[in-house]
């Protein structure tokens, strides 16, 4: 378990698994899949897990399962691909659970797994992309100091309106580590 | 086939593939894969590589020609995103001689016709290593914009190396007609290969020198 001050990452289990229907079918899924809107049934769900659960991992990648300090289930956060020769992880999240939108929740989560990326599997860059139209992650890429790296026009559709994908990259030597990120931020528990 | 001013796409063929372990272990192959890890490909890998591209739903393995029918390389379009009509697009003249000539920037156009004009996608994607100035130069002049750079992103050589992220739009492409007519492409006149044995040639001679 990796332990943050508002949330905790755990494996990605049974307990996750029972919600991953909810919210791959509820807004977060739209976020996350930059404006994806899709019906998703129980029995999709489960044939993706074991394929999922089958696949080469975490040679591709690590899945976390982000949970409040009480235990209940958020959502997803990890590392969706990964190459250990070019140390290079891609990464991925959402919050399934939209009343924990906006409090820093996912903030906390993504300072784990980032000194988990660098500090535990040695990586020397991580990135990932979301669309323009998710201010949330844009607010939030600019506080933790990645770096807007590329923006991909038209490389999204959301609710019939076309957006900009932006592929955002944070270097090891960018990265402060986890405690003096805590400071700058001010995240506090409660 | 689809016949375009300098080369054909056509399928990929054994005529192709005969090639195709040569290909896959030329630096050239790396080059475009750029993401892969650069490995010794064998004969096996070469098939399944083969067959995964055959067997794609969302993408697809296609062979360039010269118009005297030699093979020169493949054009890839990959990760078809059906829901944003987007793709990935990947291009290699395997037969090396052909780099940078106008065959194998036809081979990329004919591709985004392809893809825009018949499979009536709307954008695709591209990236290049950051040295890699002969691709950067193919993907300009056929018309992709760079969009950005990642950062120290693949192991290369000895050195992290950043990547050239580049995009091209259904609205920048002016038809392949338009664009070909601008670009004035001319044939580089190399020599075709000579065709290989067919196995299958060798046994029957085999099989009528012993009755």
């Amino acid at each position: 378990m990796l332990e943050g001050l508002l949330v905790d990452l755990v494996p990605y289990g049974k307990r996750f698994m029972e919600n991953a229907h909810r919210w791959a079918n509820n807004d977060s899924g739209f976020w996350a899949g930059m404006g994806r809107r899709e019906f998703v049934t129980q029995a999709q769900i489960e044939a993706e897990y074991r394929e999922w659960r089958e696949s080469n991992r975490p040679e591709t990648g690590v899945a976390f399962g982000v949970q409040t300090k009480d235990g209940k289930p958020l959502g997803y956060f990890g590392i969706n691909f990964l190459s250990y020769h070019s140390r290079v992880a891609n990464l991925g999240a959402n919050i399934g659970e939209p009343d924990y939108w906006g409090g820093g929740y996912g903030t906390d989560a993504l300072l784990l797994l980032l000194d988990y990326a660098f500090d535990t599997l040695d990586m020397r860059r991580v990135w990932l992309i979301t669309m323009t139209l998710n201010e949330r992650v844009l607010r939030q890429m600019e506080k933790i100091g990645f770096l807007l790296e590329a923006r991909q026009r038209k490389a999204t559709i959301a609710d019939g309106v076309p957006y900009d994908v932006v592929v955002y990259g944070l270097l090891r030597e960018e990265w402060p580590g986890r405690v003096a990120m805590i400071d700058r931020l001010g995240l506090r528990a409660r | 086939m689809i016949e375009g001013k300098l080369v054909d796409l056509v399928p990929f063929e054994d005529d192709f593939a005969i090639h195709m372990e040569t290909w896959m272990n030329e630096e050239a192959w790396f080059r475009a894969r750029l993401w892969e890890r650069r490995e010794p490909h064998t004969e096996d890998d070469v098939k399944k590589f083969i067959e995964k591209m055959e067997k794609s739903e969302r993408g697809a393995l296609i062979g360039f020609q010269s118009k005297d029918g030699d093979p020169i390389g493949g054009v890839i379009f990959d990760h078809e995103w059906q829901r944003v009509r987007k793709a990935d697009a990947m291009f290699f003249a395997g037969d090396t001689r052909y780099e940078g000539t106008d065959e194998h920037l036809d081979g990329l156009l004919m591709l985004l016709r392809y893809c825009f004009e018949t499979r009536n996608l709307h954008r695709l994607d591209a990236s290049a290593l950051a040295f890699d100035e002969v691709r950067i130069d193919l993907l300009r002049r056929a018309g992709f914009v760079h969009e950005g750079t990642l950062r120290q992103h693949i192991r290369y050589d000895g050195d992290y190396v950043d990547v050239e992220m580049f995009g091209i739009l259904a609205e920048d492409w002016p038809g392949y007609e338009q664009k070909v007519a601008a670009l004035d492409l001319q044939p580089s006149g190399i020599e075709p290969k000579p065709k290989p044995e067919k196995k299958d040639d060798k046994e029957t001679e085999a099989g009528e020198a012993k009755s």
